[in-house]
């Protein structure tokens, strides 16, 4: 049984994730953690007589050993390590919403201040690549920009969606860390520098990322899933219905690979072993968890393996030691082996009764309703499942139909679909009435986004009067674009906007594309090239045109640009397509995205002006503040009151000034995030290199301002025309 | 001292009842001792452990399922016959496993409880008590309730046979012969009765019982009135108590309490100086303990709790120390018998698989015949549905032998489903269908490997009736899933008591017509829960209930063709007469209803909403103040400058925080059941005060108790 070897319990609340160790002066470890009313607390338990006193800093009022930073501003992200490798000790980095503070403890100092417009929601420190010096880097509003020391910008790319969780790891193996961003569209991006190298699909936002050894890391995600990937392969994963809060990955048991130590929103720890999930140690806090950290916090030279909990209390670990054989927990391996074999037989006792049971029955009376009860069903019952396109009717909107149907009399008691990012949770459940009850049902399926689901169907099949019910476990795969619905052409109405590529490919393969990809009516027939096919989205109705030349020269014709950039990647991983390069035009998104920018920079002079207001009118408050005192001293009551009433009146304005920045703000974010993701759209309608090329010069055009470049990169790919 | 526990499992029976697990009496003091069970499938098995591994000296062959075991003989001897009941069946057997008793009563119910006294049998089936003398009927009763257990206080140490019986409507009935002594009531469903101490304590009158809400008490049977000397509050809400026993576990020469729950939860308790129990040890094991008993079974000289879980499984929670003292030969061996163990499991477990590997192909093979049948036998679910009384919200306690795969929970009337923290599964709900197909709640628990139990919490709305649906599928081939269903009745927070308050404003409800007593105990059947199926016996009957959230209360007095209700809540006769007056339409029988309206009771209501209402509304607003003064003390680094008030916040701020969690939506409940009172008062004058509502709601914000008083006068 392994005991925590420390615990503390503070009196600040930790927020979140917002906890991190370093040492700020070189030698002693401390805790850095973001706590209520935009403060930063550090708890140096080493070095009890000195005290940072200085403007920032100030001694915590409830422990002595606990000093607060004022940030004033509510933190979104926080970290410690090493930023400058010259000064030989930790920086501490404090992201906000709108700014990131890298910060000097020892010698109570900014290293640097800087204001980021995309906020930054997570924060890493480390090597990112070839760039040799340690970068902080912060994601944000769709948007990754890593700062060294001195705050100078050396990195920044854009990401599909806000981003939640970063983390660095050698991804491909070869001594150099990759930058693993897990964003608000479920996706894992890995980014080699600022090139993706691969995309993972998950399920939910990605709320932590933590780098395990070699090429596997850890994920959480916010609907309580943790799990282990290697490469782009997931090798486990489990779900709770707590939420993870912090992932960490260390080496509990002293088998010298690291274990993936969970903090869970019910305050409970664990660690799982890295290749079967099994759990190896728990532990239990009264609250939530805050972070999972190591250090050396009792500077005896062993690292410990830290948990904080919300409510302030801190426990440490320290690895088992080799006589625990990696039995942390207190019940014998052998007595849970021997538990686990007897169930196992057990299980596998009743099955044989079962059948047993079953052969039983079967020599008694022949098939009858009174049957039903007991759930007796005849043995060749067979369940047929169907995928079609719905267009829907008055009172139904279009949707991709499940037909699920049994093969003689009996009935479909209820279907059970487990499916991920499909339903509103995990699962959905269809249960007629029992005046409803037939042999087929059929089950309208919207999936939001165009991915490929696995739906996995349980289906109750017994009689009217059954209580017991037979259970049909089985897995169907709804295609990419089920949401499409096969039509005939209509010239008149086929989208402007198009993507155009040649591919080396026969035809037939791309039939087979748009086979395992579409609901196609089983009656479909496509001849050779060259063709083409019209499809409906079932959503808003928009046209989607697919369109073969013999020369292999596809052209795919939509107004969504997305919908362009799915097919595209969809094709390109079916037909291992490396490097492809595209000629795009979608006119009306252009035109809206020149409006987003011409906003971006009303937003932009309008925020510098009204920046430049508010100080004007501190000026004012400072000059009125002191004729009001001096007024006081002079005892001019009059005089007073009046200089106090323009004081309140310039704060109600200055209230008032607050607040249409704040909207500013929040509008400026909204547009800038349009604008990060339409460098993200245009990249994705193109594979590999091109890929990079076009989301590179896009940036550069933003950042000279230069609007046309922009579009044409976006049409073409390139600058250069 | 601390006790400290380690867990042995032995071996795995088939499914148990409560009260199913006996150690035999030792040979020499400290020595080791026999463990008999009987399960589910009828196997009566008998078994010692020697070297770490279970030796049976006796098996049956399997049978009706067996509902209880217990131990007799002659009295002032070793206990050691072994009795049980299965069907309507006693059986008796030695110590050897010889039978030399096969007794078949001819009740038409089977057994449920038994108790054993030299040459006197006590059993009870659900309604029936009988009380048998060398098998020959002596005394006979009907009991107005089902009867969950029965105990005889010792005839060796009392001058008379005192049978006592532990029936669903919290009552305790003393028996002397055929007739009722006295009753007395308790304060939750009894489930399980004991001797204090094994023997009746110093009186020989002390019984300890264990209700189906988790509470524990001790009373005297003296001959003319109960004595109740304390009882235990289960404030921690454990699980219902399945099994008490008295051993001293902790070895200081007084008999400590063992306990076990259905929740999983062992219990040990000593007792301090005022005799009241202290608790002294606890362990959660992952299913059911059905029995319990203190004894010496895994090693001789080490004491142990050995327990039984539903699914078969007898566990020993032992003094014997893991980790033994003696030399490193010994550790040795003490592997070298688990290696062997695990090694003969392994080999067990190869032919099985093989054999349920052939057998699987063969019922595949049968898919393909048109004539086969696929007939899967129901596998046991141990299930409970109870109101409790400190939320007014009703638990839902699925229990399965095997794992648990998932559960699918579908109501046709609107009930709120509550997190409960003890529970892992995922729960996921799902859209409910615009559709006409009835479904107000579709939600799916998928549960963790090795769930084998599963709770729910379920808030219920009065009024609101109709059925709830659990279909449960656990994790074996062939895949079946079983239905189970319980009723939502629409007056479902009212609970049984057995004294009111005559004293309260009342209003009355009266139903006349050609009706018999059954078809008006069958409505009060529909109507409320926790009263018998079955007609009581007499002509006339009367019930007490009370709301378990509001505190009201209501009375039911009925017989062939007439029916009273009074209660002091508008509402609940609201509703009994909304669901009267559909049931006898459906039945087409003629109904006159009159009703009484007291204008005081809704004034009376409102005064006993009054305190509950002020509390939660206090107790939001402090919740809510917390963080606002967390934040002021880290800045001002004292409290000092806050006025008493906050600073007591501050102080109980955990607690209130705590306080606030237990009871989510307290409040909204609270208002809607003032809202439903203000609808109902004026329904019966023939208004319909709907518009009015939102002022209502408007008055409730700005709570204060005249004003809603005038608002509920004036409107």
């Amino acid at each position: 049984m392994l005991l925590p070897v420390f615990t503390l319990k503070l009196r600040h609340k930790i927020s979140p994730r917002m906890v991190a160790i370093g040492r700020y002066d070189g030698t002693h470890p401390c805790l850095a953690a973001a706590t209520q009313a935009g403060k930063v607390f550090i708890h140096n338990p080493h070095t009890r007589s000195q005290h940072f006193s200085a403007s920032r800093v100030f001694q915590s009022p409830l422990e002595s050993d606990v000093s607060l930073l004022n940030i004033n501003q509510a933190v979104s992200c926080l970290t410690a390590g090493v930023l400058n490798p010259e000064l030989g000790y930790d920086a501490l980095l404090v992201g906000t919403q709108t700014n990131l503070l890298a910060y000097d403890v020892y010698n109570n100092s900014d290293l640097f201040y800087r204001e980021v417009a995309d906020g930054a929601n997570a924060i890493v420190l480390g090597t990112l690549g070839d760039i040799s010096s340690p970068l902080a880097i912060i994601g944000g509003n769709c948007a990754l920009q890593g700062f060294d020391h001195e705050g100078n910008d050396l990195f920044w790319t854009v990401t599909g969606d806000n981003v939640h969780s970063l983390a660095l790891c050698d991804f491909d193996g070869d001594g150099k860390k990759e930058l693993l961003v897990g964003s608000e569209d479920f996706d894992i991006r890995v980014f080699k520098e600022d090139e993706i190298v691969a995309e993972m699909t998950e399920t939910e936002i990605i709320t932590s990322l933590c780098p395990m050894y070699g090429s596997r890391f850890g994920y959480a995600l916010s609907n309580g899933t943790v799990g282990v990937y290697d490469k782009t392969a997931r090798y486990w994963r489990i779900k709770s219905k707590n939420h993870a809060m912090s992932i960490h990955a260390f080496d509990l048991n002293s088998d010298g690979v690291c274990e993936l130590i969970t903090g869970w929103s019910n305050g409970k720890v664990d660690a799982r072993s890295d290749r079967t999930g099994e759990v190896i140690f728990k532990d239990n806090f009264s609250s939530a968890i805050a972070g999972v950290l190591e250090g050396d916090y009792r500077m005896d030279g062993h690292t410990q393996l830290i948990c904080c909990a919300v409510d302030g209390e801190i426990r440490g670990y320290l690895p088992g030691t080799a006589e625990m054989r990696g039995n942390l927990m207190d019940t014998s391996v052998e007595q849970d082996l021997i538990r686990e074999l007897s169930q196992k037989k057990q299980n596998l006792l009743l099955e044989l009764r079962n059948y047993e049971e079953n052969a039983k029955a079967e020599l008694s009376s022949p098939q009858s309703e009174a049957d039903g009860p007991r759930g007796i069903i005849p043995a060749n019952t067979k369940l047929h499942t169907a995928l079609s396109v719905n267009l829907g009717h008055e009172t139904q909107a279009a949707h991709a139909e499940l037909c699920i149907s049994t093969s003689n009399d009996t009935i479909i008691r209820a279907v059970l679909i487990f499916a991920e990012g499909i339903f509103l949770g995990e699962s959905h459940v269809v249960h007629p009435s029992i005046h409803n009850l037939s042999s087929s049902i059929r089950i309208p399926i919207t999936p939001p986004k165009d991915v490929p689901v696995d739906l996995h169907l349980k289906t109750f099949v017994g009689y009217r009067s059954s209580t017991q019910f037979h259970v049909f476990e089985l897995t169907r795969q709804l295609p990419r674009f089920s949401m499409y619905a096969l039509t005939s052409p209509d010239p008149a109405r086929e989208p402007l906007s198009y993507v155009n590529f040649v591919i080396a490919e026969r035809a037939q393969r791309v039939v087979i594309w748009l086979n395992q990809n579409f609901l196609l009516p089983e009656d479909t027939n496509i001849q050779n090239a060259p063709f083409q096919v019209c499809f409906t989205s079932l959503r808003n109705g928009g046209q989607l045109y697919i369109k073969i030349k013999l020369s292999g020269e596809i052209t795919v014709n939509t107004d969504d640009i997305d919908l362009a950039g799915d097919i595209i990647q969809s094709m390109a991983s079916f037909f291992a397509i490396e490097d492809l390069q595209v000629e795009a035009d979608f006119p009306v998104y252009f035109e809206e995205l020149r409006k987003v920018l011409v906003k971006v920079d009303e937003y932009h002079s309008v925020h510098q002006k009204l920046s430049a207001e508010m100080a004007d009118n501190s000026n004012l408050i400072r000059s009125l503040l002191v004729r009001a005192e001096d007024a006081r001293l002079m005892r001019d009551m009059k005089t007073m009151k009046n200089r106090y009433m323009e004081l309140y009146d310039l704060n109600k304005d200055l209230l008032n000034g607050y607040k249409i920045r704040c909207n500013n703000h929040t509008e400026l974010l909204g547009n800038l995030k349009a604008v990060n993701q339409a460098i993200q759209r245009a990249g994705r309608l193109r594979v590999g290199k091109p890929k990079n090329q076009v989301i590179t010069a896009c940036r550069d055009a933003i950042r000279s301002n230069n609007i046309n470049t922009l579009f044409r990169i976006m049409r073409v790919g390139t600058a250069s025309s | 001292m601390d006790l400290n526990l380690n867990r042995a499992d032995y071996l795995q029976v088939g499914v148990t009842s409560p009260k199913t697990m006996k150690l035999l009496p030792a040979s020499r003091h400290r020595a080791t001792q026999k463990v008999v069970i009987g399960d589910h499938d009828g196997v009566v098995m008998c078994f010692g452990m020697k070297k770490g591994e279970a030796v049976a000296v006796f098996k049956t062959l399997p049978g009706q399922k067996i509902s209880r075991l217990e131990l007799g003989g002659v009295l002032n001897t070793p206990q050691e016959k072994i009795f049980i009941a299965a069907g309507s069946e006693i059986r008796g057997f030695t110590k050897r496993g010889k039978q030399f008793l096969s007794f078949e009563t001819n009740l038409t119910e089977s057994i449920k409880a038994m108790h054993i006294s030299g040459s006197d049998l006590f059993l009870s089936a659900s309604y029936i008590y009988n009380h048998y003398c060398d098998c020959k009927d002596q005394h006979y009763y009907l009991s107005g309730d089902k009867i969950n257990d029965v105990i005889c206080l010792p005839v060796e140490r009392l001058p008379r046979i005192t049978p006592v019986l532990a029936c669903q409507d919290r009552v305790l009935r003393v028996l002397q012969g055929s007739d009722v002594m006295y009753e007395t009531e308790v304060p939750g469903p009894p489930t399980v009765l004991a001797l204090y101490n094994g023997n009746g304590g110093d009186s020989g009158e002390d019984l300890l019982y264990g209700t189906s809400d988790g509470k524990l008490g001790l009373i005297q049977i003296t001959t003319s009135k109960p004595i109740h000397k304390w009882e235990t509050r289960n404030e921690k809400r454990r699980g219902g108590i399945l099994c008490v026993d008295s051993f001293d576990i902790v070895g200081d020469g007084v008999k400590d309490l063992l306990v076990g729950r259905d929740d999983g939860m062992v219990e040990v308790y000593s007792f301090d100086n005022a005799n009241e129990p202290v608790l002294r040890f606890d362990q959660m094991l992952s299913e059911s303990i059905t029995s319990i008993q203190g004894g010496c079974i895994g090693k001789d000289g080490y004491d142990e709790i050995v327990v039984s879980t539903y699914s078969g499984w007898v566990t020993g929670l032992t003094t014997e120390p893991i980790h033994k003292e003696s030399g490193p030969g010994e550790e040795l061996k003490i592997n070298q018998e688990m290696q062997n163990k695990i090694s003969s499991l392994r080999s067990e477990l190869e032919h099985l698989q093989y054999k349920v590997l052939q057998e699987r192909e063969k019922y595949q093979q049968s898919s393909q015949s048109s004539k086969a049948k696929s007939a899967v036998p129901s596998f046991s679910v141990n299930d409970k549905f109870t109101l409790s009384k400190d939320d007014a919200s009703y638990s839902l306690i699925l229990e399965v032998q095997t794992a648990i795969d998932n559960v699918l929970i579908q109501s046709d009337v609107p009930i709120d489903l509550l997190d409960v923290d003890k529970n892992s599964a995922v729960v996921s709900f799902s859209s409910c269908d615009s559709e006409s197909n009835d479904n107000f709640l579709l939600a799916t628990y998928r549960c963790q490997a090795n769930t084998t139990r599963l709770e729910l919490k379920i808030r219920s709305i009065e009024g609101q009736y109709g059925t709830l649906q659990a279909y449960v599928t656990p994790r074996i081939q062939p895949k079946t899933c079983q239905a189970l269903q319980y009723l939502i009745k629409p007056l479902s927070l009212h609970q049984r008591t057995h004294f009111i308050d005559h004293d309260r404003p009342m209003n009355t409800l009266t139903l006349t017509g050609q009706f018999s007593f059954a078809e008006v105990h069958s409505w009060v059947v529909f109507c409320l829960p926790e009263v018998p199926e079955k007609p009581p016996a007499g002509e006339c009957v009367t019930f007490y209930f009370q709301n378990t959230f509001l505190d009201t209360q209501l009375e039911s007095t009925y017989r062939k063709g007439e029916g009273v209700f009074k209660s002091d809540n508008i509402s609940t006769i609201s509703i009994l007469k909304d669901v009267l007056s559909k049931e006898a339409t459906k039945r087409k029988i003629n109904l006159n209803i009159s009703y009484e309206i007291n204008e005081v009771s809704v004034k009376h209501t409102l005064k006993l909403i009054h305190p509950k209402l002020e509390y939660q509304l206090l107790l939001a607003k402090k919740v809510q103040l917390i963080d606002a003064l967390k934040e002021l003390q880290v800045h001002e680094g004292n409290t000092n400058f806050l006025i008493p008030e906050y600073r007591c916040i501050l102080e109980e701020a955990d607690h209130l925080q705590e306080e606030y969690k237990k009871q989510p939506a307290h409040l909204e409940r609270l208002y809607g059941m003032i809202t439903d009172l203000f609808i109902d008062k004026f329904k019966f004058k023939g208004t319909n005060v709907k518009t009015k509502v939102p002022l209502l709601l408007e008055i409730l914000d700005s709570y204060d108790q005249n004003a809603l008083i005038a608002f509920f006068d004036a409107a």
